[in-house]
C-alpha cells in the first residue's frame, strides 16, 4: 500500500471535501473552457481537455480568464458537476469568490509543490477548516506521466 | 476585516435577507483576499444573462434556479450614487434568424432587462462599457465583471477594479461598497514582469497577439511593456482582452501610456528587474500560429468586434465593404453594443454593412451563443481562443483586413 501523505497549507475558503485528484500545472477559465452541464474541460489544447471536473479535487496553478468563472461554477454546482475542492498555487479573486458563493473549499500555498505531491487519480481529502490536505496515492506505475 | 457598525447591521439583516447575503459575500471575499475594510464604490458593471445557451442541456430546475437568482438581484435598487452598467447577454434581444436564439429565452431575458432597468442598471449589454458611457476616471473605485474591461479600466484609464465575479459586482451595486484588496491599493499596482517589445505591431490583432503571449507569462501578475508606441483605442482593447484570456491579469503597464507608468521605474514603483522577456517579430508570428488550427481554407464565419466594436471600427469596416459583397454561405458578424449600432445607423455605416451581407450583432457574441460553425476567422485573440472550445470551430486569427477579405471570398488566403 502506498503511504498517506499530509501537507499543511493556507485555508482560503473553509470547508471539508474529498475526491479523486485532477492535476495540471496550468491555469483554467471556467467560462469558455469548462462546460457547466457536462462538467468537462472544453478548452482546446488545454492540458485537461476532455477531463471531467465533477467531484474532483482540482489541483491547478490558478483560475484565469473570464469573470464569469463564479457563474459557471454556480451552474455546474446546480447541475451536480462542480469540483469538490480546489487546490491552487496562487489565488485569483474569481476562484475565491466562486468558492465562497458555491461552498467549495479552496486551499493554496501548500508546504510542498502540489504538482509533485499530488497525482491525478490520487484520493485527496481537503480539510480547509484545519488547513490540511491528505493524499492517499493510488498505485503508481513506474513510468507514469502526469497530464 | 473590520466592518463599520452600519455595515454590520446590514450583515445582520437590518436591510433584509438579500442585502445581508450581499454583505456576507463582500465581507467573506474581502477576508480571504486580505482586505481590511470595505470602501465606497460608485461604478459597477454586472452580469444578468439568462444562461440557457452557455449551459446548453442544463436541467429546467438549474435554469429556473439560476434565473430566479438574477430576478431576485433585480428586485433591489442600485445604490443612488452608483453608475451601474450591464455586461453582455447570452442571447441577442433582436429577432435573429439563428435557431439558437430561442424566443422563449429572449422573452425571459427581456423581462430581466426590464426589471434591471427599473432597479437602476443601464442596459448597455456590452463587454466594453468604456465605449458606451461608462468611462471611470483615474483612481475611481469600480466593481467590474468582464475580464478584458477590468484590464482596460486599470491600465488605460487608471481606474481601479479587481477582477469581479457577478456576486461581487451585484453586491457592490446595491451596497455601494467593495472590499479593498488587490489593485485597489497602490502597492499592488506595481509591475511583476518586464516585457520588451521589439516586434513591429501593425494593428489591433498584433496587439492581441502581444497580450495573448504576455498573459501566459504573467499569470496573475502585472506585465510591464516597454518599447511600445501609444496604441489606438482598438489596439488597447485587443491587448487587454488577450491578457485576460491566457492570464488572470488585472492590469498591465504600458510605459509612457498607462497614466501611472510615465517611466519604467514608475511602473515597477522603484527597482526595475534586469530580467526581461523579449517579444520579437518571430514571437509575434509564432503567437498567431499557436492559436490558428485550420486544416483547410474554406471558411463559413467571420467575427469582428471582440471585445465589442467601437464606432470607428464599424465605420472602417463599412468603408471597406462599400461596393463589395459577403460570399454566399458566409456569416459576417460584427459584435457591438446597441448604442454603438444606433450611432452607426445614424451615420449610415450599419446600412452599408447590411447591404453587403454583414450584420451588427448586439447584446451578445457568438461564443456566448455557442453558435455552431465549421471554420471561423476573427481579428480577436480572445474570440479565437474561446471559440475553439465553445463553438467547436477551427479558427484563424488575423488582421481585420484579412478577415474582411476572407468574408467576401469565402476563403482564407493568408494575411499579407
Amino acid at each position: 500500500m502506498p503511504e498517506r501523505l499530509v501537507i499543511r497549507g493556507r485555508a482560503v475558503v473553509k470547508g471539508r471535501a474529498e475526491g479523486q485528484a485532477l492535476v495540471a500545472d496550468a491555469a483554467l477559465s471556467f467560462w469558455g473552457e469548462v462546460d457547466p452541464v457536462s462538467g468537462k474541460v472544453i478548452g482546446k489544447g488545454h492540458p485537461l481537455e476532455g477531463e471531467s471536473l465533477a467531484g474532483r479535487v482540482l489541483v491547478i496553478r490558478s483560475t484565469r480568464g473570464s469573470s464569469a468563472t463564479p457563474m459557471v461554477l454556480n451552474l455546474a454546482k446546480l447541475e451536480g458537476v462542480a469540483p469538490a475542492a480546489f487546490i491552487n498555487v496562487e489565488v485569483d479573486s474569481l476562484a475565491a469568490l466562486g468558492a465562497i458563493v458555491n461552498g467549495i473549499p479552496l486551499m493554496a500555498e501548500l508546504e510542498q509543490n502540489p504538482f509533485e505531491a499530488i497525482h491525478t487519480g490520487d484520493h485527496v481529502i481537503v480539510d480547509a477548516d484545519a488547513g490540511l490536505v491528505e493524499i492517499i496515492p493510488r498505485d503508481r506505475p513506474t513510468a507514469r506521466r502526469r497530464p | 476585516m473590520k466592518l463599520t457598525a452600519e455595515q454590520r447591521a446590514v450583515l445582520e439583516g437590518a436591510r433584509g435577507p438579500y442585502l445581508a447575503g450581499c454583505m456576507r459575500w463582500l465581507a467573506e471575499w474581502g477576508e480571504v483576499m486580505g482586505a481590511r475594510r470595505l470602501i465606497r464604490c460608485d461604478n459597477t458593471h454586472v452580469l444578468l444573462p439568462v444562461p440557457n445557451l452557455v449551459a446548453r442541456g442544463a436541467s429546467a430546475r438549474t435554469l429556473e434556479t439560476f434565473t430566479e437568482g438574477l430576478k431576485e438581484a433585480c428586485r433591489h435598487p442600485v445604490a443612488p450614487h452608483c453608475l451601474a452598467t450591464v455586461h453582455t447577454l447570452f442571447v441577442t434581444l433582436d429577432e435573429l434568424d439563428v435557431p439558437e436564439n430561442d424566443p422563449a429565452q429572449v422573452r425571459v431575458q427581456r423581462e430581466i432587462a426590464e426589471m434591471a432597468a427599473r432597479a437602476g442598471y443601464l442596459p448597455t449589454f456590452t463587454c466594453a462599457p468604456y465605449l458606451v458611457g461608462n468611462v471611470p476616471l483615474k483612481g475611481e473605485i469600480c466593481a467590474w465583471t468582464e475580464s478584458s474591461a477590468v484590464v482596460y479600466a486599470n491600465s488605460i484609464l487608471a481606474a481601479r477594479t479587481t477582477r469581479h465575479g457577478n456576486e461581487g459586482a451585484i453586491a457592490a451595486s446595491l451596497l455601494g461598497a467593495v472590499p479593498e484588496f488587490g489593485v485597489l491599493l497602490d502597492e499592488n499596482r506595481k509591475g511583476t514582469l518586464r516585457i520588451q517589445v521589439t516586434a513591429g505591431l501593425r494593428g489591433p490583432s498584433d496587439w492581441g497577439a502581444l497580450g495573448y503571449f504576455a498573459g501566459s507569462a504573467a499569470g496573475l501578475g502585472i506585465p510591464v511593456f516597454e518599447g511600445l508606441r501609444r496604441p489606438s483605442q482598438e489596439e488597447a482593447k485587443q491587448l487587454c482582452a488577450a491578457l485576460a484570456t491566457t492570464g488572470g491579469v488585472s492590469m498591465c503597464h504600458i510605459v509612457g501610456v498607462t497614466p501611472e507608468a510615465p517611466t519604467l521605474e514608475a511602473a515597477f514603483q522603484g527597482a526595475v528587474p534586469k530580467q526581461r522577456i523579449v517579444f520579437t517579430d518571430e514571437t509575434l508570428r509564432q503567437t498567431y500560429r499557436s492559436l490558428s488550427n485550420a486544416t483547410g481554407d474554406e471558411i463559413d464565419t467571420v467575427i469582428l468586434g471582440c471585445p465589442h466594436a467601437s464606432l470607428a471600427e464599424i465605420a472602417r469596416v463599412a468603408r471597406w465593404l462599400e461596393g463589395r459583397r459577403v460570399a454566399g454561405g458566409v456569416r459576417l458578424w460584427i459584435n457591438a453594443a446597441r448604442a454603438t449600432r444606433a450611432a452607426a445607423e445614424a451615420m449610415g455605416a450599419a446600412q452599408v454593412i447590411q447591404a453587403a451581407g454583414g450584420r451588427i450583432l448586439c447584446d451578445t457574441c457568438p461564443t456566448n451563443m455557442r453558435i455552431p460553425c465549421r471554420r471561423l476567422v476573427t481579428d480577436g485573440f480572445k474570440q479565437a481562443h474561446y471559440a475553439r472550445g465553445m463553438t467547436g470551430a477551427e479558427v484563424i486569427v488575423a488582421s481585420t483586413h484579412a478577415c474582411l477579405r476572407a468574408a467576401i471570398t469565402g476563403r482564407w488566403q493568408g494575411d499579407a
